[in-house]
């Protein structure tokens, strides 16, 4: 492998644009998030030059990627979907690779990955030396004022989604705290250990015994979520049918009356029902 | 408690006009997010009730109270006939928090498609009504999972302690990839932040909470949250259950196949150039002292030689110091970063100090 020498070095602008990211963000070694990227022109693969970036296009995407290199292709793979996605979007996508790997090898591994856009070369690793890229493969998203707004490493979980995430953001489709909840997703609780899971359960089961008429049982339900659960609205509700059902209007009342003041719109569910068992 | 053998025969008899009810019947049409499953949706499993002086280690409330026609047509034990609805909505009457759980982002399509594939309606000999041991339950269809957890020389405790596969992952939905419940990191550190774990050979871990709290400076994966893109979790043939091989030792002949696991994602063109202005500052110049230091035919130092794993205190993940020789004598590296590079001094060498900028660029790159 042979590192030709860049003819012309690449200037970078390091104005820092404003604050669009956290400023602990992890980043290029020499270009942070919220800094203005210089808009190299490089060779493509298949001929002719490309310029990195595009004013053109609202999320600039470059992906740096190396051939014989699982996640350079498992990335590229991934990012090959990102890029059927966001068809017909104001995006532009560029692959980086460097010039010393074959035209061939690079051939292999774009092909493999089914990615459509454009492979540009980096002569001598200029461009990877001045953002100082370190790694492989690494994801970088510019917006139409080719601020860097995003960087993104590798990573076996949740890549693409954090992926999608950036180019939406860039696109102005979904806001920085978006872009924090896909980064930092909500843990997947167990049923049980759902605020409420089990004692809506036992609602559930109580107006299923109170449609079987089995009032006894329908109340003795309520009565154990109220137990633990004071404020649980609808099983006031309930224990108030139940009670109800039974004729027993002044304890339903009450019931009612619990359940309106957790919850106006309980209540006045519950105004009809006391109607019908004064009624009754 | 209805009779067992009454509800066995009129089981039998709904199944004949409710095939959903009880044994799971051939592929019921799969669903959009199943298409690309690689893994079965359905098994074939026996949902009737277990056999009369079985104990049960769990039982589903309606039918524990004889409720039979909270789920079924009718309420007679002896013949309750087909369910009221077919498929999961039955289920999510009662279960309402399911909504939300199949309306996370990455679904379970067994779950999707029918709870029973996974849960007997009735009763069971394992908690949570499953109809077998989770994790056995699990690698029925994960047949890989199993092979990799039995085969590697390198074992996880987490897959045979605690909730087993339930411990990472949630088998019904989850907002993660690969139905993980957190983060990789947040998983393992859920576990590996006691001073007394031991690994499956009796090896103390290390107490990540500690680590990380003192050594404020994260290696990518790790402030990525991401311990997978260098661990296995289900097993492996590395140590530490690395994904590839990776130095044990302060010294080796430089060979880019053991630096395997760093080149999963660091270009190797950094050891391998032996001179470079653009691939890493560790540079005097454009001599590339990642070059001068790994890349020897006998005594390469190892990356482990100067850098931490982790996390560190001092910038570009360098350690305090090295465990050299047998005695476990630790070798103070000094480093010290420079506004024109850096410096290491009374290490294996003496004071040397290193230029990549100079000082009219300082300031203009970091």
């Amino acid at each position: 492998m042979t590192a030709r020498r860049r003819s012309t070095p690449l200037a970078l602008s390091l104005l820092l644009a404003g604050a669009v990211w956290p400023p602990s963000t992890p980043a290029f070694s020499n270009v942070a998030v919220g800094d203005v990227l210089a808009n190299p022109e490089l060779p493509m693969l298949e001929g002719g030059r490309q310029a990195l970036l595009s004013r053109q296009a609202q999320a600039n995407v470059f992906v740096f990627f190396r051939p014989r290199q699982e996640h350079s292709l498992e990335a590229l793979k991934a990012i090959a979907a990102c890029e059927r996605e966001f068809s017909g979007k104001p995006v532009h996508w560029v692959a980086v690779v460097s010039s010393s790997w074959s035209p061939e090898e690079v051939r292999t591994v774009v092909g493999e990955a089914g990615i459509q856009m454009p492979v540009l070369v980096d002569e001598g690793d200029a461009l990877y030396g001045t953002l100082g890229v370190r790694l492989h493969p690494v994801v970088g998203v510019a917006n139409e004022r080719f601020e860097l707004v995003a960087y993104e490493p590798f990573r076996k979980i949740n890549y693409c989604d954090r992926i999608r995430g950036k180019i939406r953001y860039a696109l102005r489709e979904i806001s920085l705290a978006d872009v924090e909840r896909i980064d930092a997703p909500e843990r997947a609780l167990f049923p049980n250990e759902m605020k409420g899971a089990v004692a809506n359960r036992h609602v559930r089961m109580g107006e299923a015994l109170l449609r079987m008429k089995d009032y006894d049982r329908a109340a003795a339900e309520a009565r154990h979520v109220l137990e633990s659960e004071p404020l649980h609205g609808p099983a006031h509700v309930l224990l108030g049918d139940a009670l109800a059902a039974q004729g027993k209007c002044a304890e339903a009342r009450k019931e009612y009356q619990s359940a309106r003041e957790l919850d106006p719109k309980l209540g006045s569910a519950a105004k009809e029902k006391l109607g019908a068992c004064g009624a009754r | 408690m209805v009779s067992r053998n009454a509800f066995l025969i009129a089981i039998a008899l709904g199944a004949y006009f409710e095939p959903g009810a009880v044994l799971a019947r051939p592929m019921a049409p799969v669903q959009a997010a199943a298409r690309q499953y690689r893994y079965p949706t359905r098994r074939k499993v026996d949902n009737r009730p277990l056999p009369q002086g079985v104990t049960a280690a769990t039982v589903h409330a309606p039918y524990g109270t004889g409720d039979c026609s909270l789920c079924h047509k009718s309420s007679d034990p002896k013949n309750p006939g087909p369910v009221n609805k077919a498929g999961n909505a039955l289920c999510y009457e009662c279960h309402q928090e399911f909504e939300e759980i199949m309306a996370r982002k990455y679904k379970h399509p067994p779950a999707l498609e029918a709870c029973t594939t996974c849960h007997n309606a009735h009763d069971s000999r394992q908690p949570g009504l499953l109809h077998g041991e989770l994790a056995s339950q699990c690698m029925e269809c994960h047949k890989n999972i199993r092979a990799v957890a039995e085969t590697s020389k390198v074992k996880h405790g987490a897959l045979t302690s605690g909730k087993r596969c339930a411990n990472c992952h949630n088998p019904h939905g989850a907002n993660i990839e690969k139905l993980l419940t957190a983060l990789p990191f947040d998983q393992c550190v859920g576990c590996h932040s006691v001073d007394d774990l031991k690994d499956w050979n009796g090896v103390r871990l290390t107490n990540f909470k500690k680590l990380l709290a003192e050594n404020g400076k994260l290696h990518a994966p790790v402030a990525a949250k991401d311990c997978s893109a260098c661990h296995k979790t289900h097993g492996s043939d590395s140590f530490r259950l690395l994904v590839a091989d990776y130095p044990s030792r302060f010294y080796a002949p430089y060979d880019l196949k053991i630096y395997a696991l760093c080149y999963g994602c660091h270009n190797d063109k950094v050891v391998s150039e032996r001179e470079t202005t653009t691939l890493t500052n560790f540079r005097d110049g454009s001599k590339n002292l990642h070059y001068v230091h790994v890349n020897k035919l006998e005594l390469g130092r190892t990356c482990r030689a100067c850098h931490e794993v982790h996390a560190s205190k001092q910038p570009h993940h360098i350690r305090e110091g090295v465990p050299y020789g047998q005695g476990g004598w630790v070798l103070k590296i000094n480093f010290t970063k420079t506004p024109t590079g850096g410096t290491c001094a009374k290490t294996c060498h003496d004071r040397k100090t290193y230029v990549n900028k100079a000082l009219s660029t300082v300031g203009k790159s970091r």
